[in-house]
């Protein structure tokens, strides 16, 4: 599974390793599936290992998403290269996502 | 920088019973370009598409594609290099009997093992890229035929391929409509990267989309160039398709001596 969880801060940071495309994406919802079902109420995601995003990859981070906000959880992206910054703008998904620069940036701000 | 090479054709040859389709045609196509290959009817165009995207095999010469020789490549490996193209048909080639949104899901359903949810939102997602989010549930036979080829489009970019075949797709439509699909080939080209190729004989799309083109006639590649490069042509066969022109070298009709003995023979 290139998906690692960690506890920081009272909160769950994943490390995504490798591209995120239609053969890992199952694997990637179902790890999510997981700190859903516990109602996880804050997961950062870590992009700095991620090399690629597909459609279906996007797809999933917004199925995980919507998951999460049933139940007031809620979810930061870090770390994204250019490259997968601008995939998120050029779908206009930058809007959707809670997107900030840097993990420590991340888990201190993240009230 | 070098380009890299996607496609790559040398001397392709196809006869079909005593007729030569293709006759030695050779060509390469860059990462990322959109290529145009034009030609009146007939000329070959459409077998040429089916050989580089591994529907048919040439009696001779080599094409890859995506690197791999796709006159030597196994099942698995043309099962592997199907999910790295999409294809654009002349007549959209929706199921009926399927909603827009199912059709779009198609090769997602058949070939992902992604949940419901994730599969639905895909399809959104390309819907919004061809301009037709929120007609998921329509039936194709409640469409226009450019919002057809526009779902058919969407279906063609549902797995994120790297190159996408388009085969006539302005074919039919009215020139604004025509317009709007010529827009969205280029727009999606450069968005999402692809490598385009099209297949057309409409002059107004060649010029307006291609990055390159290729003119072939008789089953050669009469030309190969930029679109500034083939406007600026001296080859008159080249310069007759541009301007529609009936007289010149091109041929309409196969004219043969023989016609009278033919006909009482």
């Amino acid at each position: 599974m290139p998906i690692r969880l960690e506890n920081k801060n009272n909160l769950t940071v994943c490390h995504i390793d490798g591209e995120i495309d239609i053969n890992s994406s199952p694997g990637i919802k179902k790890a999510f599936d997981k700190l859903i079902a516990k109602k996880e109420p804050k997961v950062v995601v870590n992009f700095s290992k991620v090399s690629y995003v597909d459609s279906s990859g996007l797809a999933t981070l917004v199925e995980v998403l919507k998951n999460m906000r049933t139940y007031g959880g809620r979810l930061r992206l870090t770390n994204l290269s250019p490259k997968i910054k601008s995939l998120f703008e050029i779908t206009k998904l930058e809007k959707l996502f809670d997107i900030v620069a840097e993990e420590e940036e991340a888990i201190s701000t993240f009230m | 920088m070098e380009k890299e090479v996607v496609i790559k054709a040398e001397n392709v040859i196809k006869k079909f019973g005593e007729r030569t389709i293709l006759n030695g045609i050779s060509l390469e196509v860059y990462r990322g370009d959109t290529f145009v290959i034009m030609g009146g009817s007939g000329c070959g165009k459409s077998t040429f598409l089916r050989h580089i995207t591994g529907a048919l095999k040439p009696d001779s010469g080599k094409i890859y594609l995506l690197g791999k020789d796709l006159t030597r490549v196994s099942d698995d490996e043309m099962d592997a290099l199907k999910k790295k193209i999409g294809m654009c048909f002349q007549s959209a080639a929706l199921f009926d009997s399927m909603t827009v949104g199912e059709n779009v899901s198609l090769p997602l359903r058949e070939h992902t093992k992604l949940e419901r949810g994730v599969i639905d939102i895909v399809v959104k997602m390309k819907l919004e890229l061809v301009g037709l989010r929120g007609f998921e549930d329509l039936m194709p036979s409640q469409l226009s035929g450019g919002m057809r080829k526009r779902v058919g489009l969407a279906r063609a970019i549902a797995m994120d391929p790297e190159i996408v075949f388009y085969d006539e797709p302005t074919a039919g439509l009215d020139p604004i409509v025509a317009g709007v699909i010529d827009k969205l080939i280029l727009d999606l080209s450069k968005k999402l990267s692809i490598t385009s190729i099209v297949v057309t004989h409409d002059m107004k799309s060649v010029f307006s989309i291609a990055d390159r083109v290729a003119m072939l006639y008789e089953g050669k590649v009469l030309e190969v160039g930029t679109s500034d490069e083939i406007k600026r042509s001296n080859n008159p066969s080249v310069q007759q398709f541009i301007s529609g022109s009936p007289d010149g070298p091109i041929r309409f009709f196969q004219q043969k001596d023989d016609y009278l003995e033919h006909l009482i023979r």
